[in-house]
């Protein structure tokens, strides 16, 4: 039957998080989705919407069809009009845009500012998250500031110390700002502006070369080891690092508030659809606040489970979908458009067993999870056993948000009973209780403070 | 002797079980566990905890291996379904209440037990262990959710049943969650050790905080007299993916090595409760180092206190506390023991559970700040503690920068050798003195 979808597997030795080390694995997959069954065709459609980009994006991504580097190339064009890459090329300044609905909310754009102040390439960058700047100096704190910011959807600016590609930290005056939908609420984009504070990055120099002077010698002899710390050592005490205190001027207070209110301009004015906004729209209906739309936090928890799954809200009518994961879609065959907003039955079929589909039911109207195997269709009509185990869950108020359901393809394992009933898999329940950790604190307004100067 | 009366948690379902010798049930006591299979995750033994792999939690797909946070879920979701746990902590209303720091308050009509309160001693941080009291040697296998092992090679992995060694690190569910995947660390179990901080418990703690890679998963620890109610040494963690309002406190620097990365020492400058906080980018068994030689300063003076882990272990906090002292002494305002609120390490980080509907439905920022400003020392005596501390933790810090260079040194000559504990005293032992020039107050 051809079952299986080669881009599903993702190498069982990718023991670090896909952000560090899954890109280049994912540029290696591309002959495999290529050649892959009619379930990649619609991967293949993408690519080419997002091939014929300019400048900036980086060949590796147009030339994958990766579907990660599809949708980090899409996320921009999806959005703006072509016209705002030009416009936003003859900027000086260094900006980035970040698509928190894509895991692990990638740079989806990077200024040449951006890439002349860090020394990275638009291949290195696109595609990560910003963590990359951050280096062995730089505040915890600080960064839960901007985590902060980001789980609450809103404006944010610190002070923080960043790292070039070679190693040499400076003073980022970081301001971020969410973008958000005019049509739905959600949040398109972040938008983050780096202005570098002038006057303390020059100090750096001497430290990074004994550090790297450290790094170096740490492969050879306990004597030269001790002599490359005595050196890092004296080359510290020599040193007037600041590293904890930044004094930004007003030069670069306003330069930072000049970059922002520009870069808004322009994508105000070359949006596409019903346009994006600074400010999260109060009136907006149909979206967020009706439960159709996962917020970007949400959002931001949901995709790092890499596990095939849907969210579907029973507080709409027929209880639609309104998340559905990407590994639910490689292994159906189906496009989010295509699933979101309706109810799950269109995975059954003809040779569907009903007490099965019946007893899923039930489970739901008592709002007990349950586990049963059950045979499903992809979207070219090819059945597939799913293991498919369903739970409730729960928002801050402790009701019902979402009922989750998670489908494990067992196609392939015999099995002897043909009970409807069975145990969930390992990988499901621990599935199941991420979401149920996500949505309790994110879903809606969840566990946000009440926001006093937007 | 000073005393208060309190009702204990319910932690385990064999908490109020008389077990004669021989229990006939499978329990972690001596007479079960020598050949016990249970589920083993093994955590990598050298932790050069890379700063930029902070993101949070990957579940990854259903073709790979397990990883700790997802093996935690997992099995906390499998007791949930077995219904093990007294009620469905999700099913408790939560909020944040309005504020700058975003308190946190929770419902929790379910965790209170109609019982007779029992008398607790207060005025001694450190006291022997004694096997008559409940302790964690009594609890179900079912209750064990995994033990937690360093491997003897470079990766980590998750196996789900094999025959566990002498006295395994051991992950317990608490049967009486505040928020999901609730959980007690017991370091060496079988060792019986009392309610007492020491050097390799607490970077035990501080690898099973990082390990799991996951910035809404923290590690927290009650010493005596600060509200801890079982005297067999643990540490309790759980999931809530809101920071907490210590978290978001201003801090000032007080300490901090001058190596790239080392421990920074800051100490909380608008927040409720005065404490410490230490922070690190570079090799955490030097952060839970210093930690641990400040805790033990602390317990060693009988100053009850109370830790949290946050930040995948980058960030630890230490509050000195007086409440229970105030309390003993009748010096806390009746309506604020009222509420029955006891606060430990989680209410003190922010994080507050409310027993009565109408303590819930009228919390505000006021009230909890109230609260916990009477947990807090006075500034007079923190500034004492806090050197105390800081001193303890400088000591540390230098013997740590040595040991880093020589763990390098062992590990380019004999790569098959796993960190002994005979090497790190050597370490110690060897070069403390020459680099104790290299902090700086």
């Amino acid at each position: 039957m051809g079952l299986k979808a080669p881009c599903s597997t993702i190498p069982a030795d990718s023991k670090q998080e896909e952000t560090k080390d899954g890109d280049a694995e994912e540029y290696g997959a591309v002959a495999m989705v290529i050649s892959a069954t009619s379930i990649q065709g619609q991967l293949s459609i993408h690519t080419e919407e997002g091939g014929e980009s300019k400048s900036l994006i980086a060949p590796s991504y147009t030339a994958t069809g990766s579907s990660r580097g599809d949708k980090v190339m899409a996320s921009f064009k999806a959005a703006y009009n072509e016209s705002l890459r030009d416009a936003l090329q003859r900027a000086k300044f260094s900006f980035v845009l970040t698509d928190p609905r894509i895991h692990d909310n990638p740079i989806v754009y990077a200024s040449d500012g951006f890439l002349e102040m860090t020394g990275y390439s638009a291949e290195e960058v696109l595609g990560r998250n910003c963590r990359f700047l951050q280096g062995p100096a730089t505040n915890r704190r600080t960064i839960l500031e901007i985590r902060d910011a980001i789980r609450e959807e809103r404006a944010c600016q610190v002070s923080i110390l960043n790292y070039t590609k070679q190693g040499k930290p400076f003073w980022n005056l970081f301001h971020m700002a969410p973008v958000y939908s005019k049509e739905d609420g959600r949040v398109v984009h972040f938008v983050g502006v780096q202005t570098p504070v002038k006057s303390t990055a020059d100090h750096h120099e001497s430290l990074t070369t004994n550090h790297e002077c450290f790094c170096v010698s740490s492969s050879h002899s306990l004597s030269s080891l001790r002599a490359s710390a005595d050196v890092l050592r004296d080359g510290l005490a020599d040193v007037e690092i600041d590293e904890e205190h930044c004094e930004v001027g007003q030069a670069d207070e306003d330069k930072s508030k000049t970059s922002v209110a520009t870069i808004f301009g322009e994508l105000k004015s070359k949006c596409k659809g019903a346009g994006v906004t600074e400010r999260k729209s109060t009136t907006v209906s149909a979206g967020f606040d009706g439960g159709r739309v996962v917020c970007s936090s949400l959002m931001l928890s949901l995709t790092k489970i890499q596990q095939s799954f849907v969210l579907a809200n029973p507080h709409l009518p027929d209880t639609p979908i309104v998340h559905a994961s990407e590994k639910f879609l490689q292994l159906t065959g189906y496009t989010r458009e295509d699933v979101v907003g309706r109810n799950c039955r269109f995975l059954q079929g003809s040779d569907t067993d009903r007490g099965t589909v019946q007893l899923i039911g039930e489970c739901l109207r008592a709002e007990k999870p349950c586990t049963v195997r059950i045979l499903n269709y992809r979207k070219d009509k090819t059945p597939f056993w799913n293991l498919l185990h369903v739970a409730p869950v729960r928002s801050n108020a402790g009701k019902v948000a979402f009922f989750v359901g998670v489908q494990l393809d067992v196609t392939s394992v015999e099995e002897p009973c043909s009970e409807a009933e069975t145990t969930p898999n390992i990988k499901q329940l621990g599935a199941v209780g991420a979401v149920r950790v996500a949505v309790r604190s994110l879903q809606g307004e969840g566990l946000r403070r009440m926001q006093k100067n937007p | 002797m000073l005393t208060i009366k309190r009702i204990p948690t319910l932690v385990s379902i064999y908490q109020d079980t008389v077990d004669r010798p021989g229990c006939e049930r499978s329990c972690l006591g001596m007479c079960c566990i020598p050949g016990a299979k249970l589920p083993v995750y093994a955590f990598p033994g050298t932790s050069s905890k890379d700063h930029l792999s902070d993101s949070d939690d990957c579940i990854p797909d259903a073709g790979g291996d397990l990883f700790l946070n997802e093996v935690i879920l997992a099995q906390w979701e499998e007791r949930l379904s077995r219904g093990l746990f007294r009620y469905d902590v999700t099913t408790c209303e939560t909020k944040v209440l309005p504020g700058d720091f975003g308190f946190i308050a929770q419902l929790n009509e379910g965790r209170h037990l109609k019982k007779r309160p029992t008398e607790f001693r207060v005025d001694q941080v450190l006291q022997p262990f004694d096997s008559k009291k409940f302790n964690f040697t009594k609890v179900g296998q079912e209750e064990v959710l995994f033990c937690f092992e360093m491997s003897t090679s470079e990766g980590s992995g998750y196996s789900e049943r094999m025959v566990v060694g002498d006295s395994p690190n051991v992950v317990v569910i608490n049967v009486s969650p505040i928020e999901y995947g609730h959980v007690l660390l017991v370091p060496k179990l079988q060792d019986c050790k009392p309610q007492r901080m020491d050097q390799e418990s607490l970077r035990l703690a501080v690898n099973f905080a990082a390990e799991a890679k996951n910035s809404s998963f923290r590690v927290g620890y009650n010493s005596l007299g600060a509200f801890a109610t079982i005297n067999h040494l643990h540490f309790q963690a759980y999931y809530l993916a809101v920071p907490f309002p210590v978290e978001r406190a201003s801090v000032k620097k007080i300490a901090s090595s001058k190596k790239p990365g080392g421990v920074k020492i800051f100490e909380l400058t608008d927040y409720a409760v005065l404490g410490l906080v230490y922070e690190s980018n570079g090799v955490l068994e030097e952060l839970a180092d210093c930690v641990s030689q400040a805790c033990i300063a602390l317990q060693d003076h009988n100053i009850p206190y109370n830790v949290l882990i946050s930040d995948c272990g980058r960030r630890i906090f230490i509050f000195p506390q007086c409440f229970a002292e105030k309390q003993a002494l009748g010096q806390v305002d009746p309506d604020i023991l009222d509420t029955q609120v006891n606060p430990a390490v989680w209410e003190i980080s922010g994080h507050i559970v409310l027993k009565r509907r109408e303590d819930y439905e009228s919390a505000t920022e006021t009230n909890a700040w109230r609260l916990l400003a009477e947990v807090s020392l006075s500034s007079e005596r923190f500034t004492e503690v806090k050197e105390m501390c800081v001193n303890a933790s400088l000591k540390e810090e230098s013997a740590s920068f040595q040991l880093e260079l020589l763990e390098v040194e062992m590990k380019h000559f004999s790569p098959k050798v796993t960190s002994g504990k005979g090497n790190r005293i050597a370490a110690k032992g060897l070069l403390s003195d020459a680099f104790a020039e290299d902090c700086c107050a």
